[in-house]
């Protein structure tokens, strides 16, 4: 049961690819000055402007990454139990009395006969019936592709993570840079008419 | 979302001090933001799994008070789920604790380097 998160690998990435989804990667300022002495970025407001519209994207992907993480979480263990179902099943040689949910608050006696099949939901309201050896085939892969994908997008979201932080810091740096222009300069000014 | 680290302006230098940030200074900042955004999974995970954990030991204590001869189908399961469970919480918490320490050695690191001009605590 546990042990299938560490065993199953993150795919591999696609060539020259440093994530799945493909985004973009945030340029790391070495040298600020350096930076803002480029023709383009003559103006702080509009550097500002400019990072600060990347920084949305940024975090438009990870809101995405995030739902599609949340629903990856949630389907991992409802696919676990419906395996451990089946070996359950696998289990039960002779006819067992148990209580099954009939609605809410209502329990109705049953009795469960041993069997050599399984309903599995397939989602989309469909229901299909499956020998057991089969169900659990079709279990296995399932899971085994559910935690391939939330490896690669846990993958992306660390990536993701890395370049809204870059983002950021290049944000308030070059907003500092800004500051302390204009004090460099309200300070020639002041100086300078005596 | 996750609680931010270095979140714009506001945060990661202030002043006038001017700090030069290396490429290995923004790559510990981004370890650490992302050391803070795991650390806050894990806690969320283990919050669901002790409320599990709880929900089981509280069915078990209840059978326990059962008649002896009391047939309870599947009691041998529910006992190896809430041991399973517990296994699990373990793991997640050893889990937690490597990432806390290396955290905190980047947090001493960063704040060493950069002084009052970084602000690294979760803002809870």
């Amino acid at each position: 049961m546990t042990g299938i998160m560490d065993s199953v690998e993150m795919p591999k990435l696609p060539e020259n690819q440093k994530t799945f989804a493909g985004i973009p990667e945030a340029v790391f300022l070495e040298e600020i000055d350096t930076f803002m002495s480029q023709p383009e970025n003559e103006n702080c407001e509009k550097v500002l402007q400019r990072l600060d519209e990347q920084h949305g994207k940024y975090r438009f992907m990870a809101c995405n990454l995030e739902a599609r993480r949340r629903k990856l979480k949630s389907q991992i263990p409802d696919l676990e139990r419906s395996l451990e179902m089946v070996n359950v099943l696998r289990k039960e040689d002779e006819e067992r009395e148990t209580q099954f949910l009939l609605s809410d608050q209502v329990f109705i006696k049953t009795l469960v006969p041993p069997t050599k099949t399984v309903y599995l939901w397939l989602g989309a309201s469909v229901m299909l019936e499956y020998p057991l050896d089969e169900a659990e085939a079709l279990l296995n892969q399932n899971i085994t592709s559910a935690v391939g994908n939330l490896k690669s997008v846990e993958h992306d979201q660390d990536f993701l993570r890395d370049q809204i932080t870059t983002t950021e810091v290049n944000m308030a740096r070059v907003y500092n840079w800004g500051v302390k222009k204009r004090q460099a300069a309200t300070k020639t000014t002041a100086t300078t008419p005596a | 979302m996750a609680a931010k680290v270095a979140s714009g302006t506001n945060k990661v230098f202030q002043n006038h001090d001017d700090v030069h940030i290396s490429f290995e200074d923004q790559q510990r900042i981004n370890r650490f933001a992302k050391h803070n955004a795991r650390m806050d999974d894990f806690k969320a995970e283990l919050e669901t799994k002790r409320s599990e954990l709880k929900s089981l030991e509280e069915a078990l204590e209840e059978i326990e008070l059962f008649d002896e001869d009391e047939d309870i189908p599947f009691l041998d399961m529910l006992k190896e789920t809430k041991e399973q469970v517990l296994k699990e919480i373990a793991g997640v918490e050893a889990k937690t604790k490597v990432i806390k320490a290396e955290m905190d050695e980047l947090k001493a690191h960063l704040y060493q380097r950069f002084g009052s001009n970084i602000s690294l605590e979760a803002e809870d």
